[in-house]
């Protein structure tokens, strides 16, 4: 058993290493591209099949960005980076849990030490991964602020005058939120990977002790940690998206 | 650095996951979320205007079953009016042809009565009349005779 915080890598090509972990995000981009394409052909006026499950998971999106958004403009604007980051990253946390994960793979010489390199790696448990998606995440959180308010109208947020009511309280608040702004990155990418990377560990770890049935509740567990970290990162992203186009409230004096 | 690359994180990756996000961001929005989200705006779209369509539809069918009623049951009094004034005038008239038939009766009685009572005064005077000249030219021959028999049997009868 061996457990190794980076993904492993599989392969080179043309200088580029290709790890396991981003062998199956692409396998999962591949995937929900087809699953588009094919869903745009086959839809019909009455619903059938494969088009309600597509109509359920958009009509539900869809509502839960406007419920945020409360706006038609903004909900149309920005409900396919909503959509695409809970797609992506709920196929990426299932996709690790499928058999194999951890133990099918191929013998490594690491040191001296024969170990195994798992074929199978969830995306989210790179960190490669993640923190690809929190700056995009965080750069347009940055972009929409910026766009809804004006440059100067966004900086308010982080600078505030000393010289007004909350005084320096308001101005050292102000710059922990700009401080707040960038921690997200980190936050978004190291929730999202320690909550994966931990469910896979766990698995493995299980399998190894018990094999059979003890591991099935986990199984389940991870199942549901999968959904909810897919919609907490979809989440945070809306609502830190709509604070960002809000204006900075102006303390009543 | 060491740190970084002791977390697997890796430049190259990186950059190739960021890169591999924002193409499937966009295969997707080309491809799927907006024809579907069309769709089924346009869908919902129809299905409100055919409800409404429904809706105007059944309203104006029992506009059209209240109107309906309301004229059938206006023909029926009007009918019903047009029969009974139809059977006042009807009858007015029957009246009044009765009447004028018996006042032209009685008047064409009358007369008849009346020229009855003229030519029987005529004829009555001429009667007279006739009786009269009669009696006078009677009266005028017996005297006559007598005159004559004063010498004969006339003068008999005298006695």
């Amino acid at each position: 058993m061996d457990i190794s915080i980076a993904a492993e890598k599989l392969f080179s090509l043309f200088g580029f290493p290709v790890t396991n972990a981003f062998f199956w995000t692409i396998a999962v981009s591949l995937t929900l591209s087809l699953i588009a394409l094919f869903s745009r052909s086959k839809f019909q006026d009455i619903p059938r099949g494969f088009q309600n499950i597509v109509e359920a998971v958009f009509e539900s999106l869809l509502a839960l960005v406007d419920s945020v958004m409360k706006d038609r403009v903004q909900t149309a604007r920005f409900f396919p980076l909503i959509a695409t980051l809970f797609l992506f990253v709920l196929f990426s946390n299932w996709l690790g849990l499928l058999p194999g994960m951890g133990t099918i793979g191929m013998k490594a010489d690491h040191g001296g030490e024969a170990t195994l390199i798992p074929f199978l790696r969830s995306g989210s448990a790179d960190l490669n991964t993640t923190i690809a998606l929190s700056l995009i995440v965080v750069f347009t959180i940055q972009a929409a602020g910026i766009i809804a308010l004006g440059l100067r109208g966004y900086a308010k947020k982080f600078f505030i005058s000393p010289f007004h009511k909350p005084y320096v309280i308001g101005t050292f608040v102000g710059l922990l939120e700009l401080l707040g702004e960038a921690t997200k990155i980190l936050s978004f990418s190291f929730r999202l990977f320690g909550n994966i990377f931990a469910g896979e560990v766990l698995l493995t770890v299980m399998l190894h002790l018990v094999p059979y049935v003890l591991p099935l509740p986990f199984l389940l567990f991870e199942i549901f940690v999968g959904f909810i970290q897919a919609f907490v990162f979809a989440m945070l992203t809306l609502v830190f998206l709509k604070m960002a186009m809000l204006p900075h409230e102006e303390h009543a004096s | 650095m060491e740190a970084l690359h002791n977390l697997g994180i890796d430049g190259k990756l990186l950059l190739a996951q960021v890169i591999n996000f924002l193409i499937l961001l966009f295969v997707l929005r080309r491809f799927a979320y907006r024809p579907i989200l069309a769709f089924l705006e346009s869908r919902t779209a129809r299905i409100e205007q055919g409800i409404k369509d429904a809706d105007l539809a059944r309203e104006k069918l029992l506009e059209i079953e209240k109107k309906e009623q309301a004229t059938l049951v206006s023909a029926q009094k009007e009918a019903r009016d047009i029969i009974t004034r139809a059977e006042e005038a009807a009858k007015k008239r029957s009246e009044a042809h009765e009447k004028s038939a018996s006042e032209k009766a009685k008047k064409f009685l009358e007369d008849a009565r009346a020229e009855i009572e003229e030519e029987k005064r005529k004829s009555l005077s001429e009667i007279q009349n006739e009786v009269a000249s009669l009696i006078a030219l009677s009266t005028e021959k017996v005297l006559r005779e007598k005159a004559d028999s004063e010498k004969g049997p006339a003068t008999r009868f005298l006695d």
